[in-house]
């Protein structure tokens, strides 16, 4: 069976925290009947809603990882994407919006447009994801769907024209006026499921009349022929005006809004036709390939389930019985039993189970065509992979990983801790990209990093509950690094005599600072005064001083260190005593080499509304920021900035109350730059407190 | 601080040109390409040299474009001079100099104002000189130039401008200014003009604070750098 691609749809549902997404989704697989009884967020029955499946999420009432659904809705199979709502978890929301071909943009009608919303919506722009906007909660107190229309328009700059005009509103809520078939539409049934299409109500006709005009006027220019029936003063026909719609959506040139109240069970079936009306089919998406056997040149994917399979691994989760890798296809077909070639290693995998995602249920299917989203067992991969056919050698352009910025230590209270707790590690790494972990040689800790604190602190969250590895968790840490800012002599004697064979060495040279490079090596000896099989015991030696210097423990770059003299004894010289030899010698002229503290400097990006460019840049100031620029982009301003990463702790938390949790921040690592006199002098002291306790 | 060969070499020291306290509008003209904003880099960096603060307001450029100039100027400075501690001059340029961008239709007084007391107030930036390239002269009205005239007043702001003209529009003011600024010039205390030679760039000082044009005042410049070339 050919599937017909224009009637499949894979959305994404973004939102706030609290506008009520995981209900509306619950609502949504509701009525196409993939579940038989709703649940609520926060529910009394205990059970949870079913699109929630961790239990972290389920205790906070929001949603964390974004899991893939299928449903379908009059003739059309529709794949959902839940994607979070959490500043610190945009990796998770951009994974999900790379293989969106459109969303459903969800809005609390009283909170109106909030700083999620403004966060989400520009990553679709970036993205290019056509959507539709849902006001939601229109049954609440204060509801104004009028106003959060006018909110999309100015907050986000959308051509956001409402579909639909609410029948009463707050808790008179009873239907919605459809100003495209120009009928009332109202929900019966326990559970809404029973729709009734009415007379517009007389009181509201001629606003309707009015808000028609107003849609018209809008969307007439996306279509020639909607044009055309206006100007002849024809009465345009309702396809007509879809088509104009669905034509402004997919240019990203109009944002339909409808509304309703998912925990009501109001307007949830007319949201689900605007997706299959007006969000587009994988066709209608350009994405684009790259050619791994042709330097990576981009090449448009064909949507055809006949060509050669390309796939892109989006997400994995550690399902109850082994990995679980949500994949989107975007040209051929997976295949039960087939062998597909992953494109970064070069494997080649068997494709055991072939399964369509519901949540924690899953479906057992043959096979998947081009343009759907599914799941695989059991196939060893990264997220981010692509997956090809054997016959070619593509690879979906790699998601942009941003660096972890910063870094804890974590401690397991006992055996059975650490064991879960390497469990637990290696799966995250998989799982998100942005997330690393390494033991420290020097204190034998484990180390995690990841993109900011609230990110770390899930990670543990989850590692308590789902793995029981109880840890403990250090301060976040930056890492400091020294180096030398003078040159310095050394000449050095390593003598020691107790009876037996001793040890002699001596080594003389100097460090001088490195403008480039970490660690450089320079043997000028000459006349043998060390013998040749003893240089490489000073080179160590060296290397070894490099680990720690004197100041803050630190590891010390930018040295080079020249040997340019020595001497040795027949009997009493050997490889262990020219190694103490060096880094005798090291140590000596480090202390005169003016050593100082260097620190990681990040460049900092911080977008928010242009009212709070005053408040961001103040915040940027005390944190020993200097500002490089700042540039506007519509209602919004970017402030650059080079902060040290020590100062950026906590900073979100502070740019949140700052800004009403309307501006979002960016790091990246930018260089090691030497610390303030007084910051360094702190350090130090701290440094010597915590050698004193040791 | 061992940059004097930096100061002794910048045409605008040379010139003593925005050297006083006082608020000045300034314009660098000349056709496109000739190194209008590498000029403007100058004025900049000669600025902080004084001990300024300058803000860089680049209209329709991106801020990492911005400051791809300061950094290809400076290094060409520095490979060219030799000064005694290149990263303390990096970093003081960094320090003292912002930038500030903005979309083409966006470029308002109001707007600009707004922006920069943000900063003055809170202390975070107190900008003595602003370099503004990329003003549209051909579509901007009289008011606006008045307007931040007027703003660079109230400020104590030293405020300079590029503007390009076209070898075809051959109109010129009384002063000698070619379009399209021949209409406005009244509101310039200087002017220069940069012209092209062989290898080098001339710097003409059209109108230098209602005083004539000293001859012999016009200097030869490096092109890459806007400096006064060798000998």
């Amino acid at each position: 069976m050919k599937r017909d691609l224009n009637k499949v749809r894979n959305i994404g549902i973004s939102a706030h925290i609290d506008s009520g997404k995981t209900t509306l989704t619950e609502r949504i697989l509701f009525y196409t009947q993939r579940i038989h009884a709703i649940h609520e967020v926060r529910g009394k029955d205990g059970v949870g809603a079913t699109m929630d499946s961790m239990e972290l999420e389920k205790e906070r009432g929001i949603t964390i990882q974004s899991a893939a659904t299928y449903c379908s809705w009059k003739n059309h199979d529709i794949n959902i994407i839940d994607t979070p709502g959490h500043v610190d978890f945009t990796i998770e929301v951009e994974r999900a919006l790379r293989v969106l071909d459109g969303a459903v943009l969800i809005l609390c009608s009283v909170g109106g447009v909030q700083s999620q919303s403004i966060t989400v919506n520009r990553q679709m722009t970036r993205y290019k994801v056509p959507r539709i906007a849902f006001v939601n909660k229109c049954d609440r107190t204060g509801a104004n769907p009028k106003r959060v229309t006018q909110q999309l328009r100015d907050k986000l700059g959308l051509n956001a024209i409402m579909l639909q005009l609410p029948i009463g509103l707050e808790s008179e809520l009873e239907g919605i006026v459809d100003l495209v078939s120009m009928k009332a539409v109202y929900f019966d049934g326990d559970q809404g499921e029973t729709i009734r299409y009415e007379e517009i109500p007389d009181n509201m006709k001629a606003e309707a009349e009015e808000k028609r005009e107003e849609l018209l006027d809008a969307v007439s220019m996306f279509s020639d022929e909607l044009m055309e029936a206006i100007l002849e003063e024809r009465a345009p026909s309702e396809e007509m005006i879809m088509d104009a719609i669905r034509k402004g959506t997919l240019n990203l040139e109009f944002t339909p809004v409808l509304m309703g109240s998912a925990y009501k069970n109001k307007g949830v079936q007319p949201l689900l036709d605007a997706v299959n009306d007006y969000l587009p089919c994988p066709t209608d998406v350009e994405s684009t390939a790259l050619d791994l056997n042709n330097n990576e040149a981009e090449q448009p994917v064909t949507n055809n389930s006949d060509d050669p399979l390309i796939a892109l691994a989006f997400k994995l989760e550690e399902g109850r019985y082994g990995q679980l890798t949500y994949v989107r296809t975007y040209q051929g077909t997976i295949r039960k039993g087939e062998a597909i070639v992953n494109a970064r290693t070069g494997k080649k995998v068997k494709v055991g189970r072939l399964v369509r995602m519901h949540a924690d249920q899953m479906e057992e299917i043959e096979e998947a065509g081009a343009g759907d989203i599914v799941a695989l067992f059991g196939i060893d991969c990264a997220s981010g992979d692509s997956f090809c056919d054997e016959r070619i050698n593509v690879s979906m352009s790699s998601m942009h990983v941003p660096t972890p910025v910063i870094s804890l230590a974590i401690r397991p209270v006992d055996n059975k801790a650490q064991n879960n707790m390497s469990k637990a590690l290696n799966r995250f790494g998989k799982e998100d990209p942005t997330f690393k972990t390494f033991v420290d040689h020097e204190t034998n800790e484990t180390i995690i990093s990841g993109m900011g604190e609230l990110h770390l602190e899930v990670y543990i969250e989850r590692m308590k509950r789902e793995y029981k590895a109880e840890v403990e968790v250090g301060a976040p840490r930056v890492a400091y690094r020294e180096t030398i800012s003078q040159r310095a002599d050394f000449n050095y004697t390593h003598k020691k005599q107790t009876g037996g064979s001793g040890q002699f060495g001596r080594v003389a040279g100097y460090l001088e600072p490195l403008e480039e490079g970490e660690y450089e090596f320079v043997d000028q000896i000459v006349g043998g005064s060390i013998p040749r099989e003893y240089i490489p015991s000073c080179d160590k030696g060296f290397q070894k001083s490099m680990e720690k210097g004197i100041l803050t423990g630190s590891p010390i770059t930018g040295v080079r260190v020249v040997i340019n003299d020595g001497s040795y004894h027949t009997v009493d010289s050997s490889d262990v005593a020219f190694q103490l030899a060096a880094i005798g010698g090291y140590k000596e002229a480090y202390a005169k080499a003016s050593p100082v503290v260097k620190e990681p400097i990040m460049k900092v990006a911080v977008e928010g509304p242009s009212e709070f460019q005053g408040a961001i840049m103040g915040s940027i100031n005390q944190r020993r920021g200097i500002i490089v620029g700042t540039f506007e982009e519509g209602n919004y301003t970017v402030v650059e900035a080079e902060v040290p990463l020590a100062e950026m702790f906590g900073y979100s938390t502070v740019l949140r109350s700052l800004t009403q949790g309307k501006a979002e921040f960016t790091m990246e690592f930018s260089s090691y730059k030497q610390v303030p006199k007084s910051v360094s002098e702190e350090l130090i002291k701290a440094y010597q407190e915590e050698k004193k306790n040791q | 601080m061992g940059y004097e060969p930096l100061a002794n070499k910048n045409p605008l020291r040379v010139l003593k040109i925005g050297q006083e306290r006082t608020s000045e509008m300034g314009l660098v003209m000349a056709r496109a390409g000739l190194g209008k904003t590498a000029l403007l880099v100058q004025i900049a960096l000669d600025s902080i040299l004084l001990g300024n603060r300058v803000i860089h307001v680049s209209i329709g450029e991106s801020i990492d474009k911005t400051r791809v100039w300061y950094d290809d100027i400076l290094r060409h400075i520095l490979q060219e001079e030799s000064v005694t501690r290149p990263h303390e001059l990096i970093d003081m340029v960094q320090r003292h100099r912002m930038i500030m961008t903005f979309k083409e239709s966006a470029f308002t007084r109001p707007r600009l104002e707004e922006r920069l007391n943000d900063m003055i107030m809170q202390d975070i930036f107190k900008p003595n000189c602003l370099v503004i390239d990329g003003f549209d002269f051909e579509t901007a009205d009289r008011s606006t130039l008045e307007d931040i005239r007027e703003m660079a007043e109230t400020m104590s702001l030293h405020v300079w401008f590029s503007a390009v003209s076209h070898r075809e529009d051959t109109r010129v003011s009384s002063a000698g200014v070619p379009a399209p600024c021949h209409e406005v010039d009244d509101l310039f205390d200087t002017v220069i003009l940069l012209k092209p030679e062989k290898n080098k760039i001339r710097l003409d000082i059209v109108k230098n604070k209602g005083e004539a044009p000293e001859a012999g005042v016009d200097l030869d410049l490096d092109p890459t750098t806007m400096m006064i070339q060798k000998g």
